[in-house]
Parts: structure tokens; C-alpha cells; sequence
């Protein structure tokens, strides 16, 4: 049987437009991943990693920096999300087989010498295929991220609202039936409410157009450890953080001045706790979904630290 | 809205489903409430439990998986007259109001209170509820 993908150009001109790059699809893990892939093949590869409920689109305005610096940029959209394949099956969304989905991204494409750029759960997935890929590492930034079991943050401690979101039959009624991610979900959480109404809304609800597509919404909060009571993923996490403090590749942080999700009083140093060497905290306009509000900004931010540590090849 | 555990089936209707849960022990005291109310530790796959709401009908069809604590999940669908169609929005004021009696039965520290505030904050809380 032939399956009919939807491309980005499938989107229409709202999209096309702001994400101007061409659809490609790789088979992982059994399920179709899209990406796109641009720039010079040989020039290092930067992988911009997107979590939750968002996709590639997220990354449109850090792309064109790097771009035109010369580097060669991949972005994917995980499994359940964006162009992507969106799995009915719980178990597909395990952390384990959303890390081995990018695991069998790196191995298919062959990437090496790659910049990992990290945001949400692109931070858990991306690291643990980085450290199970750790060959194929030149360099890593996290943005808006964790990568360990407790304390996950605040904000994902207290009952109002996160923890009620995504209860027990309230998380697919709020966030899938209802739709509360992406909507009203990342327009609390950037800077600049009116501009994201109208330039990146549409393109976060055409992705996921049925409540069914939406089932990682309120699938993936359920796997941030919270107490032992409910933690799926301790353990992947303690594997996580121990791996992390062992690796030892340039690393930098760059945060949103106002994120209340992940608040960089907190985040900001445990990172550092983990990667001393790790430069920053590099602070922009932005909460959780700083790419929103300070996208081109932090493409400069990644390319100029990819500068120092991932030269182009003067004839490359 | 009052929502009431009932027994008998309404004749003459058919299941729509309305949303999946695969994972209702996530917070364990949803599925012991669960548990508690439609007496599923005696009766494991029986008939599906009953909540009547202002006289609309939903079933609560109680899922198994192995290596997993029964309910493993729970699919909630509205009992429909004949082949009429489903009204969705008087769908969604029903579900807000099953919701609230979830969470009412599951106590402290989950809150009605909260959740119509966390309704309020995502803006999906039903008019008129």
C-alpha cells in the first residue's frame, strides 16, 4: 500500500512561507520520521531537536543564521509530532523508543561531527541518543531542558495546573480532545503573545489536527519523573545525568529571561553542576518556547559558538 | 450537573467513544477510586460501568493489559439514542461534569476547584459549567 505523506508544502503558503525548506522522510524504528535536511552535505551538521507539542517549525527563524553561515542543518520531527508519523499505540511513546527513533536517524543519515541543539524533550531524547551515538558528537547546547530524575521543576510539581492537565481521563480530555496543547499551551508560554497567535499558532494546529494526533501531548508529561509513585523513567534519567557528567564535548547553555517553566535559577545551575565547562547561561526574550519570541537571536548565539568548535572546512 | 452511578443500560442505544485513557493508574488514586466505585476488584470484565448525567448516558469500558494492575485503562464513550447523532456540545459539558466527579472522588489533593481553574487557564472549560 502506498501511503500519501503530508508534506510542508501540504500546509499552504502560512507555512511554506515562514518554513521555506523541503520535506524528507526516513523510516525509524518502523515509523516514518520527517525532516529536512539543508545546507552543504559535507559541511558539519547541526541537529535542532524540538519537544513538546511543537515540531521543525519551531526552529524557522534560528535556521536561516546557520544556514548562511555555512553549516548544514537537520531538523526532525519526532514521532507523534509535526509531519511525522503520529503512533495511536502508548507504547510507541516510550522515552526509550523516542531516543531510538533519533539513534536511527543518526545511523541512516550517517551523521557525524554533530551539534546537538536540545530544547524540551528534544533534551532527554536527543542526549540519549547522543550518549548512545557518542561517536557521532562534536558539540551540544540545551535550551529550556532537563536531563536528570528529580527535581524535574517546580512547575511540574504542583497539581495546578500541570499535574491535573495530564491526570488520569482530565489529559485527554484537556489536551487532545480539547486541544489545549498547542494552543492555549505555548501562547502562556512566550513573550510575545500576538505575534505567536498569529504566525505560529496555525502552523502547531494544522500538525495535529484530531485528538488522536495529539496523544503525546499528554503522554509525554506523564514520563517527566515526578515522584516515585508515577516515574516511568527514573531510571533512563539516572543513566542520562551519570552519562552527561562524563562527557566532556564543548557544551552551551542559552535560556529565556522569563521561563517559568524551567526556571533558570534552578536549571541554569544545575546544568552547570553538570557541565563546568559548558558556556553560559546565554539569556534571550523568551519563557519556555524562547525560540518564539528570540529565534534568529539564538541562531546567531549557536553559530557563533559553532564557530569555535565546529569550523567549516575552507573548501568545503 | 449531577453526575449518578446507574445499572441499567438504556435500551435502543449505541457506544460512542469519546476518549481513551490507556494509563489510568498513572496517579494510582484515580484507578483505586475507580476501582472503589464500580466494585472492579470483584468484577473485573463485566459490564461496562454506568454514569448517568442529566439524563445522558456514558459507559465506562474498563481495560486490561497484562503485567498491569486492573484497570489498566478505561475508554469513556455516550450512550446514544437509535442513530441519532452525537451533540457534541452538550458531549463536552457532560465530560466536564464527569470530570468534576473524578476528581471530587479522588479527594485531596486533586480539587475540583483546581481543575476549573486549570479549565479556566487553557480555556476549556464548557460554558455554563
Amino acid at each position: 500500500m502506498t501511503t500519501i505523506a503530508r508534506t510542508i508544502n501540504d500546509l499552504g503558503p502560512h507555512v511554506s512561507i515562514r518554513y521555506p525548506f523541503r520535506s524528507k522522510f526516513v523510516n525509524v524504528n518502523g515509523w516514518r520520521m520527517h525532516y529536512i535536511d539543508e545546507g552543504p552535505p559535507n559541511a558539519p551538521p547541526v541537529l535542532l531537536l524540538h519537544g513538546n507539542p511543537t515540531w521543525g517549525y519551531l526552529w524557522r527563524d534560528t535556521i536561516p543564521p546557520l544556514l548562511a553561515a555555512g553549516y548544514r542543518v537537520i531538523v526532525p520531527d519526532q514521532i507523534g509530532f509535526g509531519l511525522s508519523e503520529h503512533p495511536h499505540s502508548a507504547s510507541a511513546h516510550s522515552l526509550d523508543n523516542h531516543a531510538s527513533n533519533l539513534v536511527a536517524l543518526l545511523d541512516q543519515l550517517d551523521l557525524n561531527g554533530v551539534f546537538f541543539v536540545c530544547h524540551d524533550w528534544g533534551g532527554p531524547t536527543g542526549l540519549a541518543a547522543l550518549l548512545t551515538r557518542r561517536q557521532r558528537a562534536t558539540a551540544v547546547a540545551v535550551m529550556s531542558t532537563w536531563a536528570w530524575r528529580t527535581p524535574a521543576s517546580e512547575f511540574h510539581r504542583q497539581i495546578l495546573p500541570w499535574r491535573l492537565m495530564q491526570a488520569p481521563i482530565v489529559g485527554p480530555h484537556i489536551m487532545a480532545r480539547q486541544g489545549a496543547f498547542p494552543g492555549r499551551g505555548i501562547y502562556l508560554s512566550v513573550v510575545d503573545r500576538e505575534r505567536y497567535r498569529r504566525d505560529a499558532l496555525p502552523a502547531y494546529e494544522a500538525v495535529l489536527p484530531d485528538p488522536d494526533d495529539r496523544r503525546l501531548t499528554w503522554q509525554w508529561p506523564r514520563s517527566i519523573p515526578i515522584d516515585p509513585s508515577t516515574d516511568i523513567t527514573g531510571e533512563r534519567f539516572e543513566w542520562l545525568e551519570a552519562g552527561l557528567r562524563e562527557l566532556n564535548i564543548p557544551a552551551t547553555i542559552i535560556w529565556g529571561r522569563e521561563d517559568d517553566v524551567f526556571a533558570l535559577d534552578v536549571m541554569g545551575v544545575r546544568w552547570h553542576d553538570i557541565w563546568p565547562h559548558a558556556e553560559g547561561p546565554h539569556l534571550v526574550t523568551g519563557k519556555h518556547f524562547l525560540q518564539e519570541d528570540s529565534g534568529a537571536e539564538i541562531g546567531q548565539l549557536l553559530v557563533e559558538f559553532a564557530a569555535r568548535h565546529l569550523p567549516i572546512p575552507e573548501h568545503g | 450537573m449531577t453526575v449518578t452511578r446507574i445499572t441499567e443500560r438504556p435500551l435502543g442505544t449505541r457506544s460512542v467513544p469519546l476518549l481513551t485513557d490507556p494509563d489510568v493508574g498513572h496517579y494510582p488514586e484515580f484507578s483505586d477510586f475507580l476501582v472503589a466505585t464500580f466494585d472492579l476488584a470483584d468484577k473485573q470484565l463485566d459490564a461496562p460501568g454506568l454514569l448517568d448525567v442529566d439524563g445522558h448516558v456514558y459507559e465506562l469500558i474498563f481495560i486490561g493489559r497484562s503485567g498491569r494492575p486492573f484497570p489498566a485503562g478505561v475508554e469513556i464513550a455516550a450512550l446514544v439514542p437509535g442513530l441519532e447523532p452525537l451533540d457534541p456540545d452538550q458531549t463536552d459539558h457532560d465530560l466536564w461534569a464527569i470530570l468534576e466527579w473524578l476528581v471530587a472522588g479522588v479527594g485531596e489533593p486533586w480539587s475540583v476547584e483546581a481543575l476549573r481553574t486549570t479549565g479556566r487557564i487553557y480555556r476549556v472549560i464548557p460554558a455554563d459549567s
